[in-house]
């Protein structure tokens, strides 16, 4: 059995029924780096607070853990499971205090006061925000608050951390300090789901899944996926340039053995070529 | 503009009264009201104003700031001294129509002068040392046993936590806002009040606006992050009462008994 | 003929405060009409007090902003009216709507000008059209819109004051590609209609050498670069110092002509790095 396994699930957000997921299956592996593209609108957004009973499917099931989400009394056991970090990191800080924020969670689940004051330093270790723990939100740049999200979410001692956009609202660097973030949690073996728009993040998943229309529009390995680049134009998907121009060029006659997703491996396959 | 203002006007230190429990300091800054106002004659009032200014010497906190936190209420302490002058009953020592400057008149206006002054470097002792949040803390814990009475606690003291949390980021995004109407043309230096509070329409509504999305997306969080409201919650800070808590404590006690005592013992002068 | 000179422009932060930090420091650029200027720098750079400066928003603390060789700062109590010849769009501006309707929102600033009613509706109009709002959209409230038609709503509301010069800041922040191309295409669509100056601020290099005709890089206030986008990307060396990255494809064809290969540098465009490629292929007898 799948850590989380999404079947059949269909939701919608009004009484007549205008599906915004229609029949979607997922299925993801502990440990697993999943990134869900697919542009606004798509459904990936209610996917993701599907994961953590934050919505309950109107048909079909969602599984986390052998946990059916629809059980009331398994909502927050399924929360602290599946932590959901949002887009706008100004909005997801409760406390005026780095470190008293990151307790939240812990306190909300009866934590004893010493092992929180452990799993906040933890915590904010993880994320390279030790040394702001008294710091106050408004201080910082998005890409810390984001990490101070990731923090508050970690000292829940989550199996699964799903991701909503997290970079969303940042500059670049944000972004950058961010996916080295999430990183960091998938070597530490927690899973991951990142919902993006952007390419260059979903690059680094194991798996891509592209949905369009609530349901999923295809998925596979980043290779197997960007290589459609045909497909994803058509939905007005972006493909890294260096896999665009790649793919324009098998049109004059080159072959792939693996289509190239970055600049580095673009490179080296000319580079090949031309030797 | 807005960018600045710093809320509560905490001062981090290590002075002996930063270490204190915030708890403490809420009941003894309590204790201290009533004593001010317990001052009856001269020297009880002496004793008080000395303890507040030795108050003042140990807390860490620049003289300066405590005399920047009079300014703001200046005007009302000369208002009601000069009341107080004139207010008095007995023989006139001045007389100008029916206005009579009395002795006891010039009493009354020494006594309310000491008193406000006393009762805001107090206040301001305890904002001072104390950071805002150490202080819902404490709130929430003394305020635990008004449950019985069905107020619910918790829920005050998580409100006032993230309106702590918000006011600067709201504060920030007026700023933002007010730019941006500004560069569509929006007037909102000229004009009188009410062309003024007009003008303000094109900021307030946006500000709304995003104060309940903020609102939203924030319940969303704290729910993700398993919260439930006060039940089984725990807390990462303990507050503990030291030893230094205890001597503190027994201080003001004896401050109050001296006080009541020269209550008794002088003539009271009012 | 230049629009904008800018003359030892100095802006600092918290003058005798603890904070005192120098924002923009010592800036002198001239800016010609109808040019597209893409404004590059990481975050503290400079480049939104710079902007800010150029309406009149913040007041510089030395130097001087001139809009058609008058310095804006001349009459302070008329700083109002360079506001709607510099129209400014700020980041997330769909947090700035307000009205009932979208239509009365975005003649908001049409009406500060002192239009007529006539004159308003025209410009409200030709503004929705810009960036595709419908007619029936005008009529609904600016909450009702969606994401993408908000940050349109908004932008329509400064496009509608008609201004010579047009400065957005990251107007395609936050929305995923298709809205990004769509917002991209309108304004650059709006611009060769009506030929005003655009300041268009962003950190995506891809979208800047698209659309730029000249490109101001912005480190720790100073002005660094102003040029074309192809030679600001040549040097990827030192917009890479500088904590900014250049166009993937610029960087994959700069690679290679360090490692020897015959290619033009600053390609910027994938169009560009295929027939560059390909003649490369051509030349070397592979294909």
């Amino acid at each position: 059995m799948s850590f989380i396994s999404v079947e059949n699930v269909k939701f919608s957000y009004d009484e007549d029924k205008n599906y915004v997921l229609n029949g979607l299956n997922l299925k993801i592996e502990k440990g697993e780096f999943v990134a869900l593209l697919g542009h606004n609108g798509c459904g990936k957004s209610t996917a993701a607070k599907l994961l953590n009973a934050m919505f309950i499917p109107d048909e079909g099931v969602v599984v986390v853990d052998n946990m059916i989400t629809s059980d009331e009394k398994l909502t927050y056991e399924i929360r602290r499971n599946v932590g959901l970090v949002l887009q706008n990191p100004d909005n997801q800080l409760v406390a005026s205090v780095i470190e008293e924020d990151v307790a939240f969670g812990p306190e909300n689940l009866g934590v004893p006061p010493e092992e929180i004051r452990s799993r906040v330093n933890v915590a904010l270790k993880m994320v390279d925000m030790y040394e702001y723990r008294t710091h106050a939100p408004h201080k910082l740049s998005g890409g810390q608050k984001q990490r101070v999200a990731i923090a508050g979410i970690l000292a829940m001692k989550p199996r699964c951390i799903v991701f909503d956009e997290p970079t969303a609202m940042l500059d670049p660097n944000g972004r950058e300090e961010v996916m080295n973030t999430i990183q960091v949690l998938k070597e530490l073996g927690i899973t991951v789901v990142l919902i993006t728009h952007y390419m260059d993040e979903a690059v680094m998943a194991d798996r891509v899944v592209v949905m369009d229309n609530g349901n999923i529009l295809t998925a596979g390995t980043p290779r197997e996926v960007f290589s459609q680049v045909n497909l994803l134009k058509k939905h007005s998907l972006d493909v890294p340039q260096a896999t665009e121009l790649c793919y324009k060029l098998s049109g004059v006659g080159l072959k792939f053995d693996k289509m190239p997703l970055n600049t580095e491996e673009c490179v080296e396959f000319l580079e090949g070529v031309l030797k | 503009m807005t960018r600045d203002i710093a809320l509560g006007q905490f001062i981090p230190g290590k002075g002996i009264i930063h270490r204190m429990d915030a708890r403490v300091k809420i009941l003894l800054l309590i204790t201290y009201i009533v004593l001010i106002f317990c001052a009856f004659n001269f020297v009880s009032l002496g004793i008080v104003t000395a303890s507040v200014i030795a108050i003042i010497l140990i807390s860490d906190i620049p003289v300066k700031m405590y005399l920047k936190s009079l300014k703001v209420i200046i005007v009302i302490i000369l208002i009601t001294s000069i009341l107080n002058i004139f207010y008095g009953s007995g023989d006139p020592l001045v007389q100008f129509g029916i206005f009579k400057i009395t002795l006891e008149g010039i009493y009354r206006a020494i006594f309310v002068t000491v008193r406000i002054i006393c009762l805001i470097f107090i206040s301001s002792c305890l904002t001072f040392t104390t950071s805002p949040t150490d202080l819902t803390d404490a709130i929430e814990r003394l305020m635990k046993p008004l449950k019985i009475f069905h107020i619910k606690v918790h829920e005050i003291a998580m409100m006032m936590t993230i309106a702590l949390r918000f006011v600067p980021t709201l504060l920030e995004e007026t700023d933002k806002i007010m730019s941006a109407q500004k560069a569509r043309g929006a007037d909102m230096e000229s004009g009188g009040m009410i062309k003024k509070i007009k003008a303000m329409t094109p900021v307030l509504i946006p500000l709304f606006v995003s104060a309940f999305r903020r609102a939203y997306e924030l319940a969303v969080a704290m729910e993700c992050r398993c919260y439930q409201g006060g039940d089984g919650r725990t807390r990462m800070k303990v507050l503990k009462i030291n030893k230094l808590d205890v001597a503190c404590i027994l201080v003001t006690v004896l401050f109050l008994v001296g006080v009541i005592l020269c209550n008794i013992f002088f003539a009271a002068k009012i | 003929m230049s629009i904008i000179e800018v003359k030892d422009l100095s802006f600092t932060y918290g003058i005798n405060t603890p904070f005192e930090k120098k924002a923009v420091d010592d800036v002198n650029v001239c800016f010609n009409e109808g040019e597209v200027i893409g404004l590059i720098g990481h975050t503290g750079s400079g480049k939104s007090t710079f902007v800010q400066m150029l309406n009149g928003l913040i007041k510089p603390t030395s130097g001087q902003v001139l809009l058609e060789g008058k310095d804006i700062w001349e009459k302070p109590k008329e700083i109002r009216k360079i506001r709607f010849k510099v129209g400014m769009v700020f980041q997330y501006p769909e947090y700035q709507l307000f009205d009932e309707t979208v239509y009365k929102d975005i003649s908001f600033g049409p009406r500060n000008k002192g239009l007529n009613e006539n004159e308003i509706d025209l410009t409200v109009r030709k503004a929705a059209k810009f960036v595709g709002l419908s007619d029936k959209l005008l009529n609904k409230s600016p909450f009702d819109l969606s994401g993408g038609e908000k940050r349109r709503a908004a932008i329509a509301g400064v496009i509608a004051m008609d201004p010579d010069v047009l400065v957005l800041d990251e107007p395609t922040a936050g929305l995923d590609p298709k809205g990004r191309e769509v917002l991209l295409a309108q304004i650059m669509g709006y611009h060769k209609e009506r030929k005003n100056t655009i300041f268009f601020v962003s950190h995506s290099m891809e979208d800047i050498s698209r659309i730029a005709d000249r490109v101001m890089v912005m480190n720790k206030g100073r002005l660094e670069m102003f040029d074309t986008p192809k030679n600001i990307f040549a040097q990827v060396e030192k917009i890479e110092s500088m904590g900014l990255r250049v166009p993937q494809i610029t960087k994959i064809i700069t690679m290679l002509r360090e490692r020897g290969y015959d290619l033009t540098d600053g390609v910027l465009t994938v169009e560009q790095a295929f027939s560059e490629v390909v003649n490369l292929l051509k030349r070397e007898g592979v294909i």
